[in-house]
């Protein structure tokens, strides 16, 4: 990789830009945004998880004062077209915006309002009348797999959307030559990164043009935008979509059928509306990672070398008709976790089942993939009579295998996976704590250490989705950038990546502050995203960890095409060759004779306006936009291999838990995370995430659960019962880090935002158990709550 | 149904009708301009609404806006230097107190009581006043270090 240019502002740890305005309340988040004649939607919600639309009577409602639109499921079919799927059914379904015909879970939309205040608006939903036919509701996924349960889709004649089975090398034989096999059932649970702002819209129609324009907290406008123009029927260059500052994602915000929603009452009325989830919504009806059931086999030596892997794992997609098996995907590819396991094989179900759709959240699928992987360890050791982390230490990918090819086709760049256990157990004072679990076992305290390991993939490659359509798409992961020397000298960029909560115009404009060898403070980096004026792709979007695998290529592609060009006019007026020329400070100076410059805001002066001074077929400007496509996608072979993500961090967590014998209570007394993304771009935004990804995963160990009662109502659809981590849940995390550039990045950076929720569930579940292992307790399902533990701790 | 409410908000007076269903919140945000109270749940758990009424902290979601008759409340804009920033919000953003900046103004609301009342909180102290909002993006760590930053800062300038 090409080296950097002199200033060194990448690496430092340079507070956000952005929080002068976020410390003062100065954000303009979507709720914060108005527009002269706004109304406000609500939405009527189904309260069955299953049941037939028999009528809508939507007269009253309309007739209320400050009712200016309602739309029904049946109005909305027959002005838009189905949403469109990213991972198509075997026989295609119309998914319409608004339920049609039949609900599917409960807190499905049926029918919109839109009034002048949201209050109207809701007044307005209670009197829409909606006679509904329940059905029996299809939940158990398990059933739904063996062809059991009432159906959602009976066109589709299953509620099975994928199923196959992937094998990669000699798995028989793996598993006939192993000294035994370790065979274990997990599950994992529903659960949400829930970012504090909800999601929503504001539509605008003008119909003197046919085009309409959405502010939204979306975070993949590139994909919605496709998806809107196409259900809208309209091209896409009448939309714009416009992202203001975004409250956190996680992979939770996008729901394009809620845009399109909106798109149709502003149309209707004739006047912009806004959207806004409320929380109950939000917890309900936006997205939830999938729950399932993983049966794992580990086929291992007597020393404990593993030999084989087979999993079978069914995936609860709730009512997904968008992207089901997404989550299966992602499993695939990171199925082997950091270790050396020859022969693989993965049986996969991805079910329809009457709840919230699955959709992204923090790291998709790996969090499960890594608690299945990990829980299998940690038993292994157990079996084995070895320590927990000496059996890692014997698996692990070593660096001198580096890039190595795992069997189902990802590729792990670089890092040192023993290292960064190693590093961990160093932190942590592992051998002392283990001394200490036992002294205070003794005394009839429950400590437990828990070590989880994972590795961390960044960027999607969309072709991976060809195993289970067999034809090919969107492929591979992309961003694109502008970088622009202004006419006055400064600088200005911007990204189609519409951040929420990662800091780019901080890291942004270190970047090419680096680039361009100028101060950070000179350079302007665009907030959010504008689809008429952020340079943007299909793939555009703030998803799947991909910053530091395509956004900074673009970013830095287009820093050094506004530096040629810099160097070529500045060669050309002072007559010299552009090698001799380098960037300081600013300007363009001869090497060796620092005398000799032209500061940008001169050579802009000629690109810009004195244009007759430009070099022969030199175009004026001094603009350029950058698209960058990480090198390691690559389209499904024929032995079906394929990246379905790319570039790999890795992370060793090590905790300590003391159990409450007398409640059950977890509490979490030590944290150590050792983590390796690779060149770190922002240090302090980096720890930070890792700190907040980490809070996630122990979320989700102890806390979170989407919890459906045997009718599919959903039972925790608020923050008194959906329990969120609080700072006397999380404790003070202590990060280390090693770096391993990645050979495959432009700045060798690594992903880095998924962090911690992967590993932090199977970590905080080892220890758990381990504090419980005279009690012979063993971890099969999250969360862990107070009662699970106190029912093992009575032997009930 | 209207009903008219007198209050003061950061330091000016405010009179206006109000429908009676109307919270606090929307009052603040809507008719007030008043953006950086936030509201992340409308049910009193995420504490993104928080503000100051008569100098304590209160979830301005929970309240209704006719309530506050004759009360002070004091938001974040409240909170904040006309130039600048103040020193619990500089050690915010220099400690990398936040990521996605929906919580920071509940978040330095409550920080701010916390410091209103305690000189030398301890850790456990802030994680306990900083454990009545939520924080999707930080896991807490950084937050409780500005606090902390910021407490000390005031007791070596003497202004505790």
């Amino acid at each position: 990789m090409p080296g950097r240019e002199p200033g060194g502002w990448v690496g430092r740890p340079l507070p956000l830009r952005e929080g002068a305005r976020l410390v003062a309340g100065r954000g303009r988040f979507l709720d914060d945004l108005g527009v002269a004649r706004l109304l406000h939607v609500a939405m009527v919600r189904s309260p069955h998880a299953h049941a037939r639309l028999v009528s809508i009577d939507a007269t009253a409602a309309a007739a209320l004062p400050g009712v200016a639109a309602v739309l029904t499921g049946a109005e909305a079919a027959a002005t838009s077209r189905p949403i469109r799927p990213l991972i198509p059914t075997a026989a295609p379904i119309d998914d319409h915006c608004l339920a049609v015909d039949r609900v599917r879970f409960a807190g499905e939309p049926v029918a919109a309002v839109a009034a002048v205040d949201r209050a109207t608006a809701e007044d307005a939903v209670e009197a829409i009348r909606v006679a509904y036919e329940p059905l029996p509701a299809a939940l158990d996924a398990e059933a739904a797999a063996r062809g059991e349960g009432p159906l959602l889709y009976p066109a589709l004649g299953t509620n099975v959307v994928w199923h196959d089975t992937l094998s990669y090398g000699d798995v028989d034989t793996a598993f006939a030559g192993a000294d035994g096999v370790l065979e274990e059932r997990f599950e994992i649970q529903r659960y949400a990164s829930t970012p504090l702002e909800t999601f929503g819209c504001i539509a605008e129609y003008d119909a003197g043009t046919d085009s309409y324009a959405f502010t939204t907290n979306d975070q993949r406008p590139g994909l919605t935008l496709a998806i809107l123009a196409e259900s809208l029927g309209v091209p896409q260059a009448r939309l714009r979509l416009v992202c203001p500052d975004i409250g956190g994602g996680f992979g939770n915000k996008r729901r394009p059928a809620y845009l399109l929603i909106c798109a149709l009452l502003a149309r209707r009325a004739g006047r912009p509306v806004k959207f806004l989830e409320d929380r109950r919504e939000n917890l309900s009806a936006l997205m939830h990672a999938a729950n399932g059931v993983m049966r794992v086999a580990l086929a291992y030596r007597a020393d404990g070398a593993l030999l084989g892997l087979s999993v079978r794992d069914v995936t609860d997609e709730g009512k997904n008709l968008v992207s089901p098996a997404q989550h299966n995907l992602i499993k695939l590819g990171n199925i082997a976790n950091g270790y050396r396991i020859p022969a693989i094989r993965y049986e996969a179900w991805s079910v329809l089942t009457n709840k919230c759709p699955s959709g992204a959240n923090r790291g998709i699928g790996k969090p499960f993939m890594c608690f299945a992987i990990e829980r299998a360890m940690a038993r292994l050791a157990h079996r084995l009579a070895v320590d927990p982390a000496e059996l890692r230490l014997r698996n692990y990918v070593r660096a001198d295998e580096m890039p190595y090819a795992t069997p189902t086709g990802s590729r792990y760049d670089s890092g040192d996976y023993p290292a960064t256990l190693r590093a961990a157990l160093e932190r942590f004072d592992y051998a002392r704590w283990r001394r200490e679990q036992a002294r205070a076992r003794a005394e009839g305290r429950l400590l437990g250490i828990g070590i989880a390991t994972s590795v961390e993939p960044a960027g999607t490659n969309l072709a991976s989705y060809e195993i289970i359509t067999g034809r090919r798409a969107a492929s591979g992961s992309a961003e694109a950038a502008m970088v622009r020397v202004e006419p006055d000298g400064q600088v200005r960029a911007a990204l189609g990546d519409p951040p929420s909560g990662q800091g780019y115009e901080t890291v942004v404009a270190q970047i090419v502050a680096d680039e361009l060898a100028v101060h950070p403070g000179q350079v302007s980096v665009a907030r959010g995203f504008d689809s008429a004026t952020t340079p943007w792709l299909y793939l555009s979007g703030n998803y799947s960890n991909k910053f530091s695998v395509t956004d900074t290529g673009a970013v830095v592609g287009a820093a050094r095409r506004v530096r040629d060009k810099l160097l070529r006019l500045a060669a050309f007026r002072l007559e010299i060759d552009p090698a001799d020329l380098e960037l300081d400070d600013g300007a363009v100076r001869v090497r060796g004779a620092p005398g000799r410059r032209l500061t940008f805001r001169e050579l802009a002066r000629t690109a810009y306006a004195d244009v007759l001074g430009l070099p022969p077929g030199e175009e004026p400007g001094l603009e350029a936009r950058h698209a960058h496509q990480n090198p390691l996608a690559r389209p499904m072979d024929a032995t079906r291999r394929v990246p379905s993500q790319l570039v790999f961090a890795n992370a060793a967590h090590c905790c300590l838990v003391e159990v409450d014998p007398a409640t059950g209570g977890v509490r979490l007394v030590k944290y150590v995370v050792v983590h390796d993304c690779g060149r770190e771009l922002n240090p302090l935004i980096v720890e930070g995430m890792v700190h907040g990804s980490t809070a996630h995963g122990i979320g989700a160990a102890l806390l979170e659960e989407f919890r459906y009662d045997e009718s599919g109502q959903l039972l925790t659809s608020t923050f008194m019962d959906y329990l969120k981590p609080t700072a006397l849940d999380v404790p003070d995390i202590e990060v280390g880090r090693l770096e391993h550039p990645s050979p495959f990045t432009p700045l060798g950076a690594k992903g880095v935002g998924e962090g911690g929720a992967i590993p932090g569930p199977a970590a905080v579940a080892n220890a758990v158990e381990d504090a419980l292992a005279p009690y012979g307790a063993v971890v099969r399902a999250l969360p862990i709550t107070p009662e699970t533990v106190w029912r093992w701790l009575r032997g009930r | 149904m209207d009903a008219p409410v007198r209050l003061t908000v950061n330091g000016e007076a405010v009179e206006r009708l109000v429908d009676v269903r109307r919270l606090l919140a929307d009052f603040l945000r809507e008719e007030l301009g008043l953006t950086g109270t936030h509201v992340g749940c409308e049910h009193g758990v995420c504490g993104a609404c928080t503000v100051l009424v008569d100098g304590w902290s209160a979830r301005a979601c929970l309240l209704l806006a006719v309530q506050c008759e004759g009360a002070a409340v004091t938001t974040i804009e409240g909170l904040t230097p006309a130039e600048g920033l103040s020193p619990l919000q500089e050690a915010f953003r220099t400690a990398h107190g936040l990521q996605c900046g929906f919580c920071t103004p509940g978040m330095i609301v409550v920080a701010h009581e916390l410091l209103q009342h305690t000189t030398a909180p301890t850790v456990d102290k802030i994680r306990e006043a900083l454990a009545a909002n939520l924080c999707m993006c930080t896991g807490y760590v950084n937050i409780v270090r500005a606090v902390a930053r910021a407490a000390g800062a005031r007791r070596e300038g003497g202004a505790a």
